[in-house]
C-alpha cells in the first residue's frame, strides 16, 4: 500500500447523504467513519474514481437493508445499550425530553420554583460565603514560605527590647540556636492622620527589622524592612497591608510617601500582598520599631525559623543554651522566669487555636441551615409528587415504569439544583463581605477573598443537596400505591391520610431550628449577662494611653514627669478629666501586696490588690465613691501617713459592721496607712472574678513602682474617646519627651477585650437563628398550606354542613403547631446533647438554660403558628360549592 | 438439551456471527465486513453488515459496547451464551444434514 495522503479524498456527497439520510441517527457517525477509512485506502491503491465506485456501489446496496433495519427498530423499539448516550441514542433522548418536560412543569409552577430555589440558596449561598471566609483560616496553608518551620518562642508577650537585642547581639542576624533567625514584635494600635480627616486608631504591630525574612513574605509593592530599619537613628518606616493601600486610595505613589502614624511622619517603604496577614488579619501596618538596648518596654513575642534540620518537637537541647544564656546576664524574678517553662509553639497553632471553636460552631451552624434548607425542598418536592400523583398514576398506568418517573424527578431536582448554585452562588457574592464581618472573625474575615472555589463550591454543594433532596420523593414514589391513587380518583379523592414522610421533615426542620435558636438564645443570655456586670467603672468617653518612662528619667523625676502630663493632658478640648495609674481595670490581677489590720492577727498572711493612682483616677474612670473623700491636697508627699482608698469588699472582708473611715492599716509600705475613703468595687482583675479587697494609694504620697503609666482621659462625649487620643499623643510628646507611648485604645476596647468572643459568636448565632427562623415559617407554611389544600374537598363538605369556618382555622393551625411543639421537643434534646460545644463560652449559665430554652421555643412557636394561620385562613374562607366542584 | 430456537441461523446471520469470533481482538463492524469480504472474496454490503449485527444483538445472541478505537468510538460486539448455543446448534444441524452424503463424489459431479 502506498503512503496515505495527507487529506483523504472526500467521497462522493450525495452517497454520503443517502446512506446518511437512511442511517438510524445513532449508528451515522460510525458507520460513515469506517467507509470514509476503507474509502481513503482504495483511493491510496485504485485510484480515486475506482474507490468512488466502491463507495457508490456499498451506499446503493447498503440501502434495503438500512431502511429494513430502521423500519424494524421502529416497529421494536429496540435499540443497543451501548447506543443509549450517543446523540440520538435512548436514554439522552429521555434524558432530553424530561428536561424539556421538567421546564415546562417547573415554568407553570413559578411560586413553587422560586420558593425552593431560594430557600436552597440560602443554605448554599451562606455555606459557601461561610466556607469561603473559613477556608483560609481552616484549609489554606497561612501566607508564610513553609510555615511548618515558623514557631513562636516560649512566654508570648513577655520579652523586652533589651532581652531581644541582647540576644541579637550574641547571635548576628537573630540566628539564634537551633533557628535559622529571630523576630521581635508586638501589637501596637497606632494612630493614623490623613490630610485634614480625623485621625483614627488602626491596628498595627511594631517589630524587628527580621520579622518579614522570617515568615518569608514578599510585598506586593517596594520592599519590606532590612537591616538597619530598626535601629535608634534609622528614618521611621513602615509596611501596610493590602487593604489599608485600598482604602487610602490604591496609589502607586505610596511607597516613599510619608504617613503620619502615632504622630511621627514615617515613609511607606512597601505594601504587603492581598491575603497577607500577620500575627492576625486585623493588624494593617507594620512598623519597624527603633530598640532601645536598654528598652524595658516589655510585652513582645518572638517568632522565628527553625535551622534548617532542626525539629519542632526537639527543639529542648537549643532553648536550654538559651536560657544559660539569659540566666547569666538577667536576674529574673520568680514569676517571669524566663530560664524555666522554655518551649516552641507552631505558628498555625498559635495564631489560630483560638479561633478553631468559633469557625466549628460556624460551620455546624451553616451546616444546619443547608440541612434544613434540604429539608424545606424536600418537603416541597414531596408535597408536589402527591399533587401530581393522579398524573403519575396516569402515566405509570401507560407504561412508564418507577425508574423512569423518578428519573424525571431526578431531572428536575437537577434543574433546581443547578438554579439555586447560581442563586446561591450569586448570594455567596452578595452576601460574602456581610457575613466576612458578620463571623466572630473580625477582621480575620478580611482576609477571605472571593473566589471560584467557592463558586463551584456552590454548585457542588447544591447539586450534592438536591440529589439528597430527591431521594425523599423518590422514596415516597417507590413505597406509594399509584394505582390506588387512581381508583381514590375515582371515589372524588377525599384522603384524611398521607403527608407523613412531610410532616416528619418539617419535625426536623424545626428541631434543626430549635437547635440553632436555642444555640443562639444560651450566648446571648450569656453575652448579656457578662455585659450586665458592672466592671464598677464608666467604660464610655474613656481614652486609655499607655505609656512607658524611659529608663534615662530617674526614679525620683517619674511621678513629677507624670503629673505634669495629667495637667497638659486635662486641657486638650474635649476633656473633661484625666489621670493616670500603674494598671487600669479589666486588664489582669497585676500587683498584690499584703495587708496589716490592727487587731485582726489570725495567723493567716490577707493580701489586696494595690493600685498606685492619681488624684483625678476615680472621677476620671466614673468609679462611685460611697464613704469618706478622695484624694486631695490634703494628702502630701512628706505626711507622716499616707491616705489610703479602699473598695467596699475590702470594708466587707475586714471591717465587717464597722465604719472604716479614719481606721489605720499596714502592710507593703512602713508607713500607716489610714482609710480616707471607700469606693465601690470594680472589676481590677478580669471581667468574670469575684470582687477583691483593693487599696488605693495616691502616686507621690506612695512610690510608683515601674515604669509602666496608663493615662486615661474623660472625654465630653464617647465620639471624642478615640479622637483625643492623637491631641493626646502630641501632648505627651510635647511635654514628656522621655515618656515613649506604648500604645493608644479606649476603655470601650479595654471592656470588649475582657468580655473575650462570645459576643462575635453570639451576632452570628443571632444572625444564623434569623436565617433559621426564615427557612423554618418557609416550611411550616409549604407544609399546612399543602396539608390544607389536600383536604379541602373535606373541609368544603364540612362547612358545607354547617363547621363554623373558624374551627377550620384551628384544625389547620393546631396541626401546624402541633409539628412545631414536636420539633421544639426533638430540638432542645439536641441542644443538651450539643450544649457541651458552647459550655466554654458560657457565663453565668448553664448549657442547660432555662429561659434560653423558654425563648428559643416561644419564638420558635409564635413563627410556626403564623406561618400555620396563613393557609389555615385561606381554607377557612373557601366557598364549599366551588371547592366541590373542582374534582 | 432442546435445540436453540434461533437455530438454524440464516446464512449472512452464521457467517457474520463466525466473523465476529474471528475478529476478536476488534469486533468492529467494519472489521467483520472485511472478515467476511476476505473469506468469501466478494463485495458484501456495510449496511447489511450493520443491520444484521444489531438485529442479533436484539435477539441476544450478540451483545456490544462501546469501545474507544481511532476515531469515533465504535460499537465492539461479542457472543453471548445464547449466541453460541444457537451457532453450535446451526452446525450440528447441518452435519446431520449432510450425514451420509458423499462429498467427494458430489465434488466429482461438479467436476464434469
Amino acid at each position: 500500500m502506498s503512503a496515505r495522503s495527507p487529506s483523504p479524498p472526500n467521497p462522493p456527497p450525495v452517497a454520503i447523504a443517502l446512506i446518511g439520510a437512511a442511517l438510524p441517527r445513532e449508528e451515522r457517525d460510525e458507520l460513515l467513519a469506517d467507509l470514509r477509512a476503507e474509502h481513503a485506502e482504495r483511493a491510496a491503491t485504485d485510484g480515486i474514481a475506482a474507490a468512488d465506485r466502491w463507495f457508490w456501489h456499498q451506499a446503493l446496496r447498503s440501502a434495503p437493508a438500512m431502511l429494513r433495519w430502521r423500519w424494524r427498530r421502529s416497529l421494536s423499539s429496540y435499540e443497543s445499550p451501548a447506543n443509549a448516550y450517543r446523540p440520538g441514542g435512548r436514554m439522552l433522548k429521555h434524558w432530553m425530553s424530561d428536561a424539556r418536560y421538567a421546564l415546562r412543569r417547573l415554568r407553570a409552577r413559578p411560586s413553587y420554583v422560586i420558593v425552593a430555589i431560594l430557600t436552597l440558596a440560602l443554605g448554599i449561598g451562606g455555606t459557601a460565603a461561610v466556607y469561603g471566609v473559613a477556608r483560609a483560616l481552616l484549609f489554606d496553608p497561612l501566607p508564610y514560605e513553609r510555615e511548618r518551620e515558623i514557631a513562636s518562642f516560649y512566654f508570648a508577650g513577655s520579652w523586652t527590647e533589651q532581652e531581644f537585642l541582647f540576644l541579637r547581639g550574641i547571635y548576628p542576624h537573630a540566628a539564634l540556636p537551633g533557628f535559622r533567625q529571630v523576630a521581635a514584635h508586638r501589637h501596637a494600635d497606632v494612630t493614623l492622620r490623613e490630610g485634614d480627616a480625623p485621625t483614627r486608631l488602626i491596628p498595627g504591630l511594631t517589630s524587628s527589622a527580621e520579622l518579614f525574612d522570617v515568615l518569608g513574605a514578599r510585598p506586593f509593592m517596594g520592599r519590606t524592612f532590612r537591616t538597619g530599619d530598626d535601629v535608634q537613628g534609622a528614618e521611621p518606616v513602615a509596611v501596610i497591608s493590602y487593604g489599608l493601600w485600598k482604602e487610602m486610595g490604591a496609589r502607586a505613589s505610596i511607597v516613599g510617601s510619608r504617613l503620619t502614624l502615632d504622630g511621627t511622619p514615617r515613609t511607606v517603604i512597601g505594601v504587603m500582598p492581598r491575603g497577607f496577614w500577620f500575627p492576625s488579619p486585623e493588624v494593617r501596618v507594620w512598623i519597624a520599631k527603633d530598640l532601645d538596648p536598654n528598652g524595658q518596654n516589655g510585652s513582645y513575642t518572638l517568632v522565628g525559623r527553625l535551622a534548617p534540620g532542626a525539629d519542632m518537637g526537639a527543639m529542648a537541647p537549643y532553648l536550654e543554651r538559651l536560657t544559660r544564656t539569659l540566666d547569666d546576664r538577667f536576674d529574673y524574678p520568680a514569676e517571669w522566669d524566663k530560664t524555666k517553662d522554655a518551649k516552641v509553639t507552631p505558628i498555625r497553632e498559635e495564631l489560630l487555636g483560638a479561633m478553631r471553636p468559633a469557625l466549628i460552631a460556624t460551620f455546624v451552624a451553616m451546616g444546619l441551615i443547608l440541612l434544613m434548607a434540604c429539608a424545606n425542598v424536600a418537603a416541597l418536592m414531596l408535597g408536589q409528587v402527591e399533587a401530581r400523583e393522579t398524573e403519575l398514576a396516569v402515566r405509570s398506568a401507560l407504561g412508564a415504569n418507577q425508574r423512569r418517573l423518578t428519573q424525571q424527578l431526578v431531572v428536575e431536582a437537577l434543574l433546581l439544583g443547578l438554579g439555586a448554585g447560581l442563586a446561591g452562588a450569586l448570594m455567596a457574592v452578595a452576601g460574602f463581605g456581610v457575613l466576612a464581618r458578620a463571623l466572630p472573625l473580625g477582621a480575620w474575615g478580611e482576609s477571605a477573598t472571593f473566589d471560584w472555589r467557592m463558586f463551584a463550591a456552590a454548585l457542588a454543594l447544591s447539586l450534592a443537596a438536591v440529589l439528597l433532596v430527591v431521594l425523599v420523593p423518590a422514596a415516597a414514589l417507590w413505597r406509594g400505591d399509584l394505582k390506588g391513587a387512581l381508583s381514590r380518583l375515582r371515589t372524588g379523592g377525599i384522603q384524611g391520610r398521607g403527608g407523613r414522610l412531610e410532616r416528619g421533615l418539617v419535625v426536623v426542620e424545626v428541631a434543626l431550628a430549635m437547635l440553632i435558636a436555642s444555640g443562639a438564645a444560651l450566648l446571648v443570655r450569656s453575652v448579656s449577662n457578662l455585659y450586665a456586670i458592672d466592671p464598677g467603672i464608666e467604660t464610655r468617653g474613656v481614652a486609655v494611653i499607655d505609656a512607658i518612662a524611659s529608663g534615662a528619667l530617674r526614679e525620683s523625676e517619674r511621678m513629677n514627669t507624670i503629673e505634669e502630663t495629667i495637667r497638659a493632658l486635662a486641657t486638650i478640648p474635649g476633656v473633661t478629666s484625666a489621670a493616670a495609674a500603674m494598671k487600669i481595670p479589666l486588664r489582669g490581677n497585676g500587683n498584690n501586696m499584703g495587708i496589716e489590720v490592727p487587731g485582726r492577727d489570725n495567723g493567716e498572711q490577707p493580701s489586696t490588690y494595690f493600685r498606685v493612682v492619681t488624684a483625678d483616677y476615680f472621677k476620671t474612670l466614673g468609679i462611685t465613691v460611697t464613704a469618706g473623700r478622695t484624694f486631695d491636697v490634703s494628702d502630701r508627699p512628706d505626711s507622716a501617713e499616707i491616705a489610703v482608698v479602699v473598695n467596699q469588699a475590702l470594708v466587707k472582708k475586714f471591717f465587717p459592721g464597722e465604719d472604716p473611715l479614719g481606721k489605720v492599716v499596714g502592710g507593703g509600705y512602713r508607713l500607716r496607712q489610714r482609710i480616707v475613703g471607700v469606693v465601690e468595687n470594680v472589676a481590677e482583675g478580669d471581667l468574670t472574678d469575684e470582687a477583691r479587697p483593693t487599696r488605693y494609694f495616691l502616686g507621690g504620697q506612695a512610690p510608683w513602682w515601674g515604669t509602666r503609666a496608663t493615662f486615661a482621659l474623660r472625654a465630653a462625649n464617647d465620639e471624642d474617646s478615640e479622637r483625643v487620643l492623637d491631641e493626646a499623643r502630641k501632648t505627651i510628646n510635647r511635654v514628656s519627651p522621655a515618656m515613649a507611648i506604648d500604645a493608644t485604645t479606649t476603655m470601650a476596647r479595654v471592656f470588649d477585650t475582657a468580655v473575650g468572643p462570645a459576643r462575635p459568636i453570639m451576632s452570628l448565632l443571632t444572625l444564623l437563628s434569623t436565617l433559621a427562623l426564615v427557612l423554618g415559617a418557609v416550611g411550616i407554611y409549604g407544609v399546612t398550606a399543602h396539608f390544607a389544600a389536600r383536604r379541602k374537598r373535606d373541609w368544603a363538605i364540612r362547612i358545607a354542613l354547617g363547621l363554623p369556618a373558624w374551627q377550620v382555622v384551628r384544625n389547620i393551625v393546631s396541626q401546624g403547631t402541633l409539628l412545631v411543639t414536636v420539633g421544639i421537643v426533638v430540638g432542645a434534646l439536641g441542644t443538651l446533647a450539643l450544649g457541651r460545644l458552647l459550655a466554654s463560652f458560657l457565663f453565668g449559665i448553664t448549657p442547660l438554660d432555662p429561659v434560653a430554652f423558654a425563648g428559643a421555643s416561644v419564638m420558635l412557636l409564635a413563627v410556626g403558628a403564623i406561618s400555620a394561620l396563613i393557609p389555615a385562613r385561606r381554607a377557612g374562607r373557601v366557598a364549599p360549592a366551588s371547592a366541590l366542584r373542582e374534582q | 438439551m432442546t435445540t436453540s430456537e434461533h437455530a438454524p441461523l440464516g446464512v449472512l446471520e452464521e457467517q457474520v456471527i463466525v466473523a465476529v469470533l474471528r475478529t476478536a481482538s476488534e469486533p468492529f463492524g467494519m472489521n467483520i465486513r472485511r472478515e467476511l469480504e476476505r473469506v468469501t472474496g466478494r463485495s458484501v454490503a456495510i449496511g447489511a453488515v450493520y443491520a444484521t449485527l444489531d438485529r442479533l444483538e436484539a435477539k441476544g445472541l450478540l451483545s456490544s459496547h462501546r469501545a474507544v478505537a481511532s476515531g469515533p468510538s465504535r460499537r465492539a460486539f461479542a457472543l453471548t451464551s445464547v449466541g453460541a448455543r444457537a451457532l453450535t446448534d446451526t452446525q450440528a444441524m447441518r452435519e446431520r444434514l449432510w450425514q451420509g452424503v458423499d462429498v467427494s463424489r458430489l465434488a466429482a459431479m461438479a467436476r464434469a
